[in-house]
């Protein structure tokens, strides 16, 4: 087996599900880090991890605890309804966990993940690539030097198409637990978490299903409006409104308002605009920095230090915690508090 | 879902060609030879002197009045206008009052025009109060004069091509809208009545009025409004950043921000219209057509942001020729009184949203 630039050999890392989109990602990426060593494929689906596991030719898995017993890790990419099962049976293997976000479809199932990790000795982290994006680090810095001063607002907009092109279950609620408010508050309020070193206390939320030609069982637009308890105000649009048409998946983008001016970012600016035939249509390939390169890479060297990852189970719960608020206000018609 | 106050389909074709494009038959040039309207502009400030020179560039000499009447004599001398010594006096000499004093003024200005039986033009926003936007409706009504609200958005050619796009059916119904404004503190000094939260109400009224019109234009009236404001500057120097999250009657939402937290000479406009069918994207950021870097004179500025209406075909200009025409052809322009009125309202629940912390719910298009 190889070893890595410091003459260790790799972490061994499984897939624990390939029923997220963001699964073959996960897939090439650890496929061609030197300090890990894919296992393979674990999913309910056999033909599924057949197909993700293929272009980097790792093993596909029949029996999740014949991968579990061969890793150190798995990087869990389900549907968000089956995250707790799955982070159960891995942490009872005394596997180190990397779950996909949201990291729960209810605060009940986030905390149990939580629990089974912490009464397993498993570290668990987060799946939030954004606090690895270079402009969303910049924005951190600038708040965190005093650059922007004090902090005041901050207006965020994380939209996209509707993921259902990508898999079905993004849009049946037993499955996803939600739509445009589960699936695109969270990077968003983690990155506010994260910037302010603040937790919400208070959350109101609007939504409909006018957007996608009110198709969906799920809401398809939202905006949220949270209160940090350092009296910072901010706001997400979470909305799927980007048509089918758009040139990329959607973006997201914060406008910072501070003593010390604004700071605005839009994370995945770094496209090109590719105007190709009239059948390849047009498309914004991303040249950035690959921020869930930088995820990986923290979820392994965490685990091979044997310390916290930069993102948290409990980074996880919170953001659980504010998207259930989010569907407690929509009920309500009214801001509701929390914490 | 189209907005309940969506224009007549005919109206609005004209009405968005630039000024010199209109067809012979509408031409505000020809017409106005026939009957040719003498307009009197009341304040002189920032807003005043804007009017003037739209009314001047369209061949007008305004009659203007200021408490102040040295700055309504240099304002006279530069754009060619003649000073009335009181509003008495400017009433007698005019067909049609356009206010632009301090908002809290407005009312007082445009009542009494309206009972010396002058056409009223008022800037946004319409009144410091609803009661006092009920009474200049009022006032209107019984002189039998026409009333205007200058919500000049509606002019400026990006948001009247984005409604157009929304008419034709480009989206489909429209679901969630997101409408920034985003500049720096007006430069006046402390004790300066832009900064009296009675006088002006503050940046909700004055500013995010705008994008709250311009929301209802699009996805028609609202039913509840939720905001959030912070102080940047100092403490206790109001509120300069604001976000209203509005539910309208057709389910639409929007997220409506406005800002004096940027760095001067910052004034950026932008929106989105996500739609059952499509998108709308407008910024000013990336479609400004021009992009000086000159080494000499950087950023000098005056005091209060503007949009550079040179390279947007006037806004100011189609306005107030709009209502000119209006009044003089007895038709309707593409804001009537009402809608300065129930973008006023929105923006109060907003000021009150922001304030109290609640949702505000009110009753729109019940007339």
């Amino acid at each position: 087996m190889a070893v890595d630039a410091q003459g260790r050999p790799p972490l061994r890392i499984g897939i624990l599900s390939a029923e997220h989109v963001h699964a073959p990602t996960y897939i090439s990426l650890l496929a061609a880090m030197p300090g890990a060593h894919l296992v393979g494929v674990w999913d309910e689906d056999r033909r599924r991890a057949a197909t993700a596991a293929e272009p980097v030719g790792t093993r596909v898995f029949d029996d999740v605890d014949d991968l579990l017993e061969r890793v150190d890790g798995v990087v869990i990419a389900s549907a968000n309804a089956r995250h707790r099962r799955l982070v159960e049976i891995a942490a009872a293997a005394g596997v180190h966990v990397l779950c996909e976000k949201p990291l729960a479809t209810t605060v009940v199932d986030a905390r149990a993940i939580l629990d089974a990790c912490a009464h397993a000795g498993v570290h668990l982290m987060t799946a939030f690539p954004t606090r690895w994006n270079p402009a969303a680090r910049a924005l951190e810095s600038a708040v965190r030097s005093g650059a922007l001063g004090t902090p005041v607002f901050l207006e965020g907009a994380n939209t996209g198409t509707m993921p259902d092109v990508h898999a079905p279950w993004f849009v049946d609620p037993t499955l996803s637990g939600g739509g445009a408010v589960t699936d695109h508050v969270v990077h968003l309020a983690d990155l506010y978490r994260w910037i302010l070193r603040s937790e919400v206390v208070e959350v109101y939320a609007v939504a409909n299903r006018i957007l996608q030609e009110r198709f969906a069982r799920v809401e398809t637009g939202g905006l949220v409006s949270l209160r940090f308890a350092s009296g910072v105000s901010a706001t997400i649009d979470c909305s799927w409104s980007k048509p089918r048409s758009y040139p990329t998946w959607g973006g997201l983008s914060i406008q910072a308002i501070g003593t010390g001016g604004a700071f605005g970012i839009d994370a995945f600016r770094q496209h090109l605009g590719v105007y190709g035939t009239r059948e390849a249509g047009i498309s914004w390939p991303a040249w950035g920095p690959d921020a869930d390169a930088g995820m990986l890479a923290e979820f392994l060297s965490a685990v091979r230090e044997d310390r916290e990852p930069a993102v948290t189970g409990t980074d996880g719960l919170r953001a659980v915690e504010i998207v259930d608020a989010a569907y407690r206000s929509i009920t309500a018609g009214a801001p509701v508090t929390l914490g | 879902m189209l907005p309940d106050r969506a224009l007549p389909d005919r109206a609005l074709p004209d009405r968005m060609l630039p000024d010199g494009a209109l067809p012979d038959r509408a031409h505000p040039r020809r017409a106005r030879t026939d009957a040719p309207l003498r307009i009197g502009v009341v304040g002189t400030g920032f807003m005043g002197e804007t009017h003037v020179a739209a009314w001047a560039a369209e061949g007008i000499r305004t009659v203007i009045h200021d408490v102040d009447a040295g700055r309504a004599a240099t304002l006279a001398e530069r754009h060619g206008a003649r000073v009335a010594a009181s509003l008495d006096e400017l009433f007698g000499a005019v067909d049609v009052v356009d206010v632009c004093t301090p908002t809290h003024l407005h009312a007082a200005v445009a009542v009494a025009a309206a009972r010396a039986g002058r056409h009223v033009i008022c800037e946004k926003p319409m009144a410091r109060t609803l009661a006092d936007a009920e009474a200049m409706l009022a006032a209107a009504r019984e002189a039998g004069v026409r009333l205007f609200v200058a919500q000049v958005v509606r002019f400026f050619p990006e948001y009247v091509a984005a409604r157009a796009a929304v008419l034709d059916g480009a989206i489909g119904e429209p679901g969630v809208l997101r409408l920034s404004r985003a500049s720096f503190r007006p430069r006046q000094p402390a004790g300066h009545w832009f900064f009296d939260h009675d006088k002006s109400g503050g940046i909700i009224l004055d500013l995010m009025v705008h994008d709250l019109d311009y929301a209802r234009w699009i996805a028609g009236d609202v039913v509840a409004v939720h905001c959030r404001s912070a102080s940047v500057a100092q403490p206790d120097a109001g509120v300069d950043h604001a976000v209203a999250i509005l539910t309208h009657r057709s389910g639409a939402i929007s997220h409506v921000s406005a800002s004096w937290g940027y760095a001067p000479p910052t004034f950026t406009t932008s929106f989105e219209i996500a739609g059952s069918h499509g998108l709308i994207e407008q910024s000013s950021t990336t479609t400004t057509p021009v992009m000086p870097s000159l080494l000499a004179g950087a950023a000098s500025g005056g005091p209060t942001a503007l949009a550079d209406t040179s390279l947007a075909g006037d806004p100011f200009r189609l306005e107030l020729a709009e209502f000119a025409r209006a009044i003089r052809d007895g038709t309707e322009a593409r804001i009537g009184a009402e809608d300065g009125l129930e973008a006023l309202r929105i923006a109060l629940a907003a000021d009150e949203s922001a304030r109290t912390g609640a949702v505000v719910r009110i009753t729109q298009g019940a007339r």
